[in-house]
């Protein structure tokens, strides 16, 4: 088709001393597309996406994201890229208890400096009601269950209409039956803001939700 | 448990060495501050005492006079035949001056005693004559024999048969250095008693008669048939005034010292606050596999414990140091004073006094600073819910002391700060604003919420974040700060403290020191030194002299277990409170007593209130009653003092004699030239000392500087402290943190924003805590202001707030804050805390 994928990864390598933890990983992701990424604990796929978001820093390889290198990139670049073009969802949520949760929603806004706060708080508002926690805003994040906090980390992570949405275990704290309707979520909202997504996982129930699996390796990516 | 304890104990040795060794420094530092100043005044008490038994040898009871002039040796004439009486020595004791080897005038108490009789009494005091004299030579009415003390301090190492010059009246008497006594204690000259009746112009008198006393007999049957103005005295009555004398100054210096103690409890307060915090996931799981609430508490106390054992043995050995060093460089006195020049052997250092229980009792205090500040949190670890805890959602729910615990201990401090003294001490004063601090800390919370939930919302993400984790942790804010909070507020009390009473000091001295130059003949024997007769009309004669005035200064014994006040006569105008720095409205007499002035101690201690009589003993022994007209501030004599008119002293028959001429000068007139002049006419026999206003008011500032440098010092150490206890808990929470800095470096903030974010934080609770500061500072200063110096001292001082320094010392802590803040920060923006996300714990 001619068009350049959203994420080209080439050659990526990244050690820890003389210990290897990934070689030469390649892959595309394009647009829209979610990708899963399986492997076995430990086996290096938290340190890709770090290498990804441009918070470590490969031995090797490149990482370009909208035709930009995110390996090239200043500490300074590097946030705004962060700030601007990508959206996190962590296995342990991480979201921060001194705000509320609206607040927390409207957190990526308030980095990126644009708009009032009435706009921030009205974008996040509608990003709590597309993950069904639209009464909640005022809540803080102790008075929410797990689940629930997990859908304000990924309304959080949408709210700046990001890129690139990166999942690390995303529902690795979940029981089955919130993990499945978290997964379908995260999925549908991702389609939804057309933003591609990487869904690191170790679940095989998980992986089987995206449209295409691959399987890191010591030596490298192959199909999942 | 004590296994566990040991095993926890070890792994956080291991982990966070820094911190805890801060903390055992602390407490160190408090105890040794504090146990320091106790073994100087014990040291300097004891060795007081010693040298008093040493002069004073070991009667059974002493006879003494009320009159400052002693009493009809016909008593001890008298007493010596009764049969109960064993042994008696007569005494006559006297101060006046020396002339030493280079020519100067040195204070010098003399003795006059029967070295027939003193031998079985006090022995010590027994003359020794020197190689080459007579035998007989303490009999001899020209020989004089030094102790040790005397020898250093008039340059003359043996006896040598020179002569030694003393100062009698306006004149000076040669004697001859005929030997040694080895009495320890103060300079000491030692005569023949007729000798120094003779010399000294007390023929007939005795100052004290020492008694020993056969089985069975009762001391106050003796008074019987002596006459009137006579009293049986406790051999230990000196020692006890000098007890007495420094007693105020004492209590108040170990507060002070108390002061680093206090504070370094609150930076264990902080350390294990968030010592607990971080715990939170091993105290769960160790209440999930069975240990239970008060297991959790016990576990917290048991390490606060630990380092206060081993803060509390280094700082009694440090304080040991630090006492040995000051009494050996500064004195038992630490320069100030207060236990006269009785306190110290010259040349020779007080020998350090070593009691285990006292030892044992600081190495308690500091134990007890470490764990009253570890209760608090150990009552959060026995609190927590370990469920919740497990599950990530923090302490779960988290007692949170009463809202009403901060004001009801103001008001509690506010009515202590009523109460009368204890025995002379302050003590509920002290309690006052301990309990005023102590409330206000409480309240850090509160006012957080207030002053922060007042704010508009802000769009300023750094900010944003700044302040609402600033409301949202505000009990947290509360442990990081309530050190600087509360050291600040003892400094900014001490500066305006120091600063009020300075204001108010030299402005008694301006009222006080109305002259040019003045002219005085001794500050330590006033009873046998004065100026000669002729000195006023010679001075008044000189040309550039516009005006003179003389002043008698006398001791007035009021009551024998305390120092004698000061009776001062002068001529006073009809208009006194331009003479006078008067504290409230006259109220003068009828006219059927003489008018008198009393000092604010001489009310508070002997209760000579304005619009009321006094009766006093007038230095001959006669009884008199004056009308007490009006209150004076006086900083010099902090044992009282009364103004008489000299018109009125004269009527009633007392001497002319002058200690102190004020002489004023016309302009241009030189000072120096005036005191060559003097100089000349009196000639070498009078003891003349000569000071300029202005030199008197510098060095009086000087030495009020001097006694309050350890109070900067102290200032100092305190705020250290509190920001020590700062750094400790801002490092400890951004590595409590890392997972949320981590997030945030994730979502887009840059390391230079996340420095900024901790600043922030920490300048938010710092300003707050600031402002409180200040305003407890101000409320702990009127206290010491209102209530404890005038409990402590019998002195008021108007309330004075140097603004510009208090701006100073808030500007100086919240630089110093972020400061700290910064360096705290920087973990906080290390790339590994964004890898940290994943991290299990």
């Amino acid at each position: 088709m001619g068009t350049e994928p959203l994420l080209q990864v080439r050659g990526l390598t990244r050690r820890y001393g003389d210990t290897p933890v990934f070689a030469d990983v390649d892959f595309d992701l394009a647009a829209g597309e979610v990708l899963a990424l399986v492997g076995e604990s430990g086996v290096g796929k938290s340190t890709l996406l770090n290498c990804l978001a441009g918070l470590d820093r490969p031995d090797s390889g490149t990482v370009r994201l909208d035709g930009l290198s995110v390996t090239d990139l200043s500490e300074r670049d590097s946030a705004a890229l962060r700030r601007d073009r990508l959206g996190f969802v962590f296995q342990a949520f991480h979201v921060l208890p001194q705000l509320s949760v609206l607040d927390n929603v409207a957190l990526p806004l308030r980095l990126q400096r644009r708009g009032t706060l009435a706009e921030m708080h009205a974008r996040a508002g509608e990003l709590l009601t597309a993950v069904g926690l639209g009464a909640l805003g005022a809540r803080r994040p102790r008075e929410l269950s797990g689940g629930q906090l997990q859908r304000v980390a990924i309304a959080r992570a949408l709210v700046h209409r990001p890129r690139l949405l990166l999942a690390d275990e995303p529902t690795g704290n979940l029981d089955p039956t919130t993990a499945e309707q978290v997964l379908a979520l995260l999925v549908a909202q991702a389609h939804e803001h057309g933003a591609a997504c990487l869904l690191v996982t170790h679940s095989e129930h998980a992986a089987a939700r995206a449209d295409r699996v691959l399987r890191l390796t010591p030596t490298g990516l192959v199909a999942g | 448990m004590s296994s566990l304890a040991a095993l926890l104990w070890r792994a956080r040795w291991r982990q966070q060495p820094l911190q805890l060794a801060v903390t055992v420094l602390v407490v160190a530092l408090g105890v040794a501050l504090a146990y320091a100043v106790q073994l100087i005044n014990g040291s300097a008490l004891a060795e007081f005492g010693q040298a008093v038994r040493s002069v004073n040898g070991q009667p059974d009871a002493v006879l003494r006079g009320a009159a400052s002039t002693g009493f009809d040796e016909q008593a001890f004439v008298r007493l010596a035949q009764r049969g109960e009486v064993l042994q008696a020595s007569p005494v006559l004791e006297l101060d006046t001056l020396a002339v030493d080897a280079q020519g100067r005038r040195v204070g010098m108490r003399v003795l006059g005693l029967d070295a027939l009789r003193v031998w079985a009494l006090a022995p010590d005091l027994l003359p020794r004559p020197a190689a080459g004299e007579n035998r007989l030579a303490s009999l001899d009415p020209q020989a004089v024999f030094l102790n040790p003390a005397a020898r250093l301090a008039l340059g003359r190492p043996q006896a040598d048969g020179r002569p030694l010059a003393l100062q009698q009246g306006d004149r000076l008497q040669d004697f001859r250095d005929a030997g040694d006594v080895a009495a320890a204690g103060p300079p000491l000259v030692v005569m023949d008693l007729a000798a120094a009746q003779a010399g000294f112009d007390r023929l007939g008198r005795l100052s004290r008669v020492d008694l020993r006393l056969a089985a069975g007999a009762v001391p106050q049957q003796l008074l019987e048939g002596l006459g009137n103005g006579l009293r049986l005295a406790r051999p230990d009555e000196a020692t006890e005034r000098a007890s007495q004398l420094s007693l105020s100054y004492r209590v108040n210096l170990t507060v002070l010292a108390l002061v680093a103690l206090f504070t370094g409890g609150f930076l264990v307060y902080s350390v294990q606050s968030l010592s607990v915090a971080r715990q939170v996931p091993q105290l769960a799981l160790l209440g999930v596999l069975g240990l239970d609430a008060r297991g959790r508490r016990r576990l917290v106390l048991a390490e606060a414990a630990g380092l206060g054992v081993i803060g509390s043995v280094a700082g009694l050995l440090l304080g040991a140091l630090l006492a040995q060093l000051a009494l050996s460089r500064l004195g038992a006195d630490l320069g100030s004073g207060q236990l006269g020049s009785g306190s110290r052997v010259l040349g020779e250092a007080p020998r350090l006094q070593w009691h285990a229980g006292t030892a044992l009792l600081y190495g308690a205090l500091g134990l007890l600073a470490a764990c009253a500040g570890a209760w608090w949190p150990a009552r959060t670890a026995e609190r927590l819910l370990p469920a919740q805890a497990l599950k990530g959602l923090g302490l779960g729910q988290v007692h949170r002391p009463s809202r009403w615990r901060g004001p009801v201990l103001v008001v509690l401090g506010i009515a202590l700060a009523w109460l009368p003294p204890w025995h002379g001490l302050p003590l509920a004063a002290y309690a006052s604003i301990a309990a005023l601090l102590l409330g206000g800390l409480a309240t850090i919370p509160a006012l957080l919420q207030a002053v922060l939930a007042r704010l508009p919302e802000v769009r300023a993400p750094v900010l944003h974040l700044a302040l609402s984790r600033a409301r949202e942790a505000r009990h947290e804010a509360a442990a990081s700060i309530a050190g600087v909070v509360a050291s600040l507020a003892l400094a900014v009390a001490l500066t305006v403290m120091v600063g009020s009473f300075r204001a108010s000091v030299t402005a008694w001295l301006d009222q006080l020191l109305p002259a040019d130059l003045y002219v005085r003949s001794s500050r330590q024997a006033s009873d046998a030194v004065w100026l000669p007769a002729a000195l006023p009309a010679t001075a008044a004669a000189l040309p550039g002299v516009v005006r003179v005035q003389g002043q008698r200064v006398l001791s007035l014994p009021l009551d024998p277990l305390r120092p004698a006040p000061t009776l001062i006569v002068r001529p006073l105008p009809a208009d006194v409170a331009a003479a006078l720095p008067l504290v409230g409205a006259l109220q003068k007499g009828d006219g059927r007593w003489p008018d008198a002035y009393a000092s604010e101690a001489l009310a508070s201690l002997y209760g000579a209130v304005p619009g009321r009589p006094f009766t006093l003993t007038l230095p001959d022994g006669r009884r008199q009653t004056v009308w007490i007209a009006g209150l004076w501030r006086d900083y010099a004599r902090q044992h009282g003092a009364l103004m008489l008119a000299e018109a009125d002293w004269l009527t009633l028959g007392g001497s002319t004699a002058l200690n102190d001429l004020a002489i004023w000068l016309a302009p241009g007139t030189a000072p120096a030239d005036i005191e060559q002049a003097l100089r000349q006419h009196a000639g070498p026999q009078a003891a003349l000392e000569f000071a300029a206003s202005g030199e008197i008011r510098t060095q009086s500032l000087a030495i009020f500087d001097r006694s309050f440098a350890v109070t900067r010092w102290l200032q100092a150490v305190a705020i250290g402290i509190g920001l020590v206890g700062l750094a400790s808990s801002l490092s400890g929470q951004v590595l409590a943190r890392r997972k949320e800095f981590g997030t945030l470096q994730h979502l887009g903030l840059t390391r230079a924003q996340l420095r900024r974010l901790v600043v922030g934080e920490a300048v938010v609770w710092t300003g707050l805590g600031t402002l409180l500061g200040i305003a407890l500072g101000l409320a702990v200063a009127t206290v010491l202001i209102r209530v404890v110096n005038p409990q402590s001292f019998h002195w008021t001082m108007d309330m004075h707030v140097p603004l510009g320094a208090l701006a100073t010392l808030a500007a100086a802590v919240l630089l110093l804050a972020a400061l700290t803040a910064a360096w705290s920060g920087r973990l906080a923006a290390s790339r590994q805390l964004a890898l940290s996300v994943k991290e299990e714990t």
